[in-house]
């Protein structure tokens, strides 16, 4: 079968992708607004980026710097919708081949020409294991033989991704991937420039060696204290970027963040500590923002644990926990109650629910104190719950255990230790129940899935479900989206009947921003913002 | 002396071997790796990441291996700052350290001593009073309770001084850090001075001293301030070293990038050559001012002789 196929995802990015060249999609200013004369933002990024390189780059704080300082082939808006970057248009030849076209006028900060060299040389880099990029495995299970790469066996220039001409990148897939268009617009899938990387080794990075080909280029950078960036010259739509600087701070102290917020050296608070949503929203109504986004705080429940191994004992623990009262007195800030592995928002399946979500508690707590008899887990029996050590966890935890213990009589075990030593625990099985959350790496369905998915890394339940296994598998190679979105719901719903997890909230992101920041929305479920779509009111 | 000092330097080297072996194998014996995130990446890409830092190898081969590194002054590759060397690391964080640290010990011993004179010669009046409620205050507030309300004051209300940052050694920036860490050693140092003078005071010598009807400045100042200040030279060198690892706080408090942030982002993320590079450095600081002090006793002491 060989047809031509339009983009058959994401509506918008059909709209935007297709036959449009150097049109304006950044900073899409109100008409009317005043600008600022000084275009200039100081953002909290919430840690030190632990590198500036876009193979290595791993944390969202450093994939926000990654994402001013270079641009994929595509990129997403400030409303989340994917947009062209590099690549002006593309194509999905055939279900398993996509081919982009590159814009003539990309060039990098040296005034060279962005050309599909660049990306093939870029993906091969990041998937050496030379590299040893933590995304490797990833993004590259979306690349024909990318993991067999990623893991060295099978050479990097196997992998699916070809220049067909200087401007034409042809990527093949090992299985139809509809929503390629997204995960390339991550750093890690971009270009990288060859000649500063060979000149420069491991300090290519460093300001005055880097290069780069975003929107801003890298002026300054102190570790621990702030990297500056500054409007990139050379970049194809420079025209449309306001921002002459944007400073990034690495402040990991929500109340020093804060503070300097409040003492306006600082317009962007990377997230409110824990307690303080209602007193600010109070304070500062003009720059409070909050918006949920595609991540979620759920209990894992190790499923060979002898305990945890009765689906009845994993039912009634989830059954009993409110999480209206959880979001609304406990978190207080904002979040929303989830019963699913997959949250609101997510492009690919539909969010499931259970049944008893609707139920009145009396009804759930005798239903659960019925499964809990039939398991034969007596009232006074003890639980083990490990989180590691915060106050944010700690009071969703006691919250937790006192639902257990009021509504079942289970005496819970709270048992709080270092981030590392819980990560070991619950990758080595060694928990009976484990604080755990996901933040999504792309708008789709399967990034959840990996949560819960049989054998999958991310999955420290270690449950496995064969009959979803199969329809999850089943929707991967389905080439009608819709068609793969009811395969996929039908497989979260299948695999959440098992009680593999006790979902508890979807993630909001708290913060103050301030209200002369114009750009910013409340309609980004990934929240990345790039400094690109933002600009500062006159004020 | 020289024989002494060059001696002392020498048992550094046991020392600093002890320290590096024991912290090497407290630091590998601590659950969870460099590369254990909340995303497991799986066993191929983790064995790409530990042969790219030589973590592949046996543990005593990457001991010696880090210890050969170390003899030629190399710190060796952070896996947290996965872009910059340790040596870069701490090259960067130390000259801030240095100036928040010794800035506020230096000005912590001129208020210090002065304040502890003042009180000793004072004693029971309301300027000893007054000098003890400070020392009492500073000892009792920890810095994560006065820092706040400095910058509550000064940068919030006032707005006169910046909340936190840090500007390439721009005063302003170094104004209330220094001005905390010095508010909480003058506390100890104005209360050791004011009690080791008193008894100096009211020692023989000095009664001798005053029968000979010697002024008060030259008692003070050529007869009792040398013995009196023994006990402040004592509590320096513990101070100058806190005054950099304990600075965790104020580095937190006021975002400032010193060796204290790199201590406590390394161990959390278990950058097993961040933290031996700063325990290596901070044992060698020790050593040194440990010396410094012993060669000062030697000074204010004509009975101590080397």
């Amino acid at each position: 079968m060989k047809k031509t196929m339009t983009i058959s995802v994401l509506a918008a990015s059909v709209a935007l992708g297709l036959g449009v060249s150097g049109a304006a999609f950044a900073a899409k200013i109100p008409a009317g607004t005043p600008l600022a004369a000084k275009q200039e933002i100081v953002r909290n990024n919430g840690s030190e980026a632990e590198s500036l390189d876009p193979a290595i780059a791993e944390s969202v704080g450093a994939n926000n710097l990654v994402r001013d300082l270079f641009e994929g082939l595509t990129a997403t808006d400030n409303e989340g919708r994917v947009v062209p970057g590099v690549a002006e248009s593309w194509k999905q030849k055939d279900p398993t081949t996509w081919v982009f076209t590159l814009r003539k006028n990309a060039k990098w900060s040296d005034g060279s020409s962005v050309t599909a060299d660049d990306f093939v040389y870029g993906i091969r880099r990041f998937l050496d294991p030379k590299t040893a990029s933590t995304y490797a495995t990833t993004y590259g299970a979306f690349l024909l033989n990318g993991v067999e790469a990623a893991e060295g066996k099978k050479p990097v220039s196997d992998v699916g991704v070809k220049a067909l001409d200087k401007f034409t990148l042809e990527i093949k897939t090992p299985y139809p991937v509809a929503f390629l268009p997204e995960v390339v617009s991550n750093g890690q899938l971009g270009p990288a420039p060859k000649a500063a990387i060979d000149k420069f080794g491991k300090d290519w990075v460093k300001p005055g060696n880097m290069v780069s080909n975003g929107a801003f280029v890298l002026k300054e950078w102190q570790v621990n204290s702030k990297v500056v960036l500054a409007k990139n010259p050379q970049y194809w739509d420079n025209k449309n970027v306001q921002l002459t600087r944007v400073t990034y701070l690495p402040i990991e102290d929500g109340f020093a963040d804060v503070k300097m917020f409040l003492s306006g050296e600082n317009d962007w608070v990377y997230q409110l500590p824990p307690g303080t949503y209602e007193k600010y929203k109070a304070e500062l109504p003009k720059d409070i923002r909050n918006a949920p986004m595609l991540g979620l705080r759920y209990y894992g429940l190790n499923h060979k644990d002898p305990v945890m191994k009765d689906v009845r004992v994993r039912k009634a623990l989830s059954m009993v926990i409110d999480r209206d009262i959880l979001a609304a007195k406990i978190t207080a800030d904002g979040q929303v109650p989830a019963y699913s592995a997959i949250v609101r928002g997510t492009s690919g399946a539909d969010v499931t629910s259970y049944d008893w979500a609707k139920w009145p508690m009396a009804q759930r707590v005798a239903e659960a104190k019925k499964l809990l008899a039939a398991a034969g887990l007596k009232p006074g029996s003890k639980v083990k719950f490990s989180y590691n050590t915060s106050e944010y966890h700690k009071k969703m935890a006691i919250f937790a255990a006192s639902e257990w213990k009021t509504k079942l009589g289970l005496n819970t075990e709270l048992e709080n230790m270092e981030f590392k030593v819980l990560l070991k625990k619950r990758h080595d099985g060694d928990y009976q129940i484990g604080r755990n959350g996901w933040v999504a790496d792309y708008n789709d369905a399967s990034t959840f899935l990996t949560l819960v998915q049989c054998g999958s890394e991310q999955n420290d339940n270690f449950n496995c479900n064969p009959k979803a296994e199969a329809l999850i598998k089943q929707g991967n190679q389905a080439q009608n989206p819709a068609q793969r979105k009811q395969l996929l719901t039908q497989a979260t719903k299948l695999i959440m009947d098992d009680y593999p997890m006790i979902p508890l909230l979807q993630y909001t992101v708290p913060r103050l921003v301030k209200s002369y920041v114009g750009g910013y929305t409340t309609k980004n479920p990934m929240d990345r913002y790039r400094s690109k779509d933002l600009y500062i009111i006159k004020h | 002396m020289w024989s002494y000092a060059l001696r002392r330097v020498l048992m550094t080297i046991p020392t600093l071997l002890l320290v590096i072996t024991v912290c090497y194998l407290m630091l590998h014996a601590t659950p969870g790796g460099p590369f254990d995130t909340e995303r497991k990446v799986s066993a191929a890409v983790m064995a790409n990441l530990q042969a790219k830092y030589h973590l592949d190898l046996p543990l005593w081969q990457q001991y010696l291996l880090y210890l050969k590194s170390l003899l030629q002054g190399d710190l060796g590759a952070s896996f947290r700052y996965a872009d910059w060397s340790v040596n870069e690391l701490v090259g960067n964080a130390l000259p801030v350290s240095l100036a928040i640290g010794g800035g506020a010990l230096l000005l912590s011993v001129i208020i210090g001593v002065a304040l502890g004179i003042v009180a000793a010669l004072r004693q029971n009046s309301l300027i000893d009073y007054f000098v003890m409620l400070v020392g009492n205050l500073g000892s009792a507030f920890p810095s994560f309770v006065i820092g706040p309300v400095l910058i509550l004051l000064f940068a919030i209300w006032l707005s006169v001084l910046p909340a936190g940052g840090w500007n390439d050694f721009d005063p302003r920036y170094m104004v209330l850090p220094i001005a905390l860490l010095t508010f909480i050693n003058v506390s100890t140092i104005g209360r050791v001075m004011r009690g080791s003078l008193i008894e100096v005071l009211n020692s023989n010598f000095i009664r001798t001293a005053r029968a000979k009807g010697l002024p008060l400045s030259t008692i003070v100042f050529r007869h009792a301030l040398k013995p009196a200040l023994m006990p402040v030279v004592s509590v320096l060198g513990p101070l100058a070293i806190s005054s950099i690892t304990s600075a965790v706080v104020t580095e937190s408090v006021f975002s400032l990038p010193g060796l204290g942030k790199l201590i406590i982002n390394g161990a959390s993320n278990r950058d097993y050559t961040l933290v031996l590079g700063l325990v290596v450095l901070v044992t060698v600081f020790a050593v040194i001012l440990n010396l410094l002090v012993d060669l000062a006793y030697a000074y204010l002491d004509p009975k101590i002789r080397y």
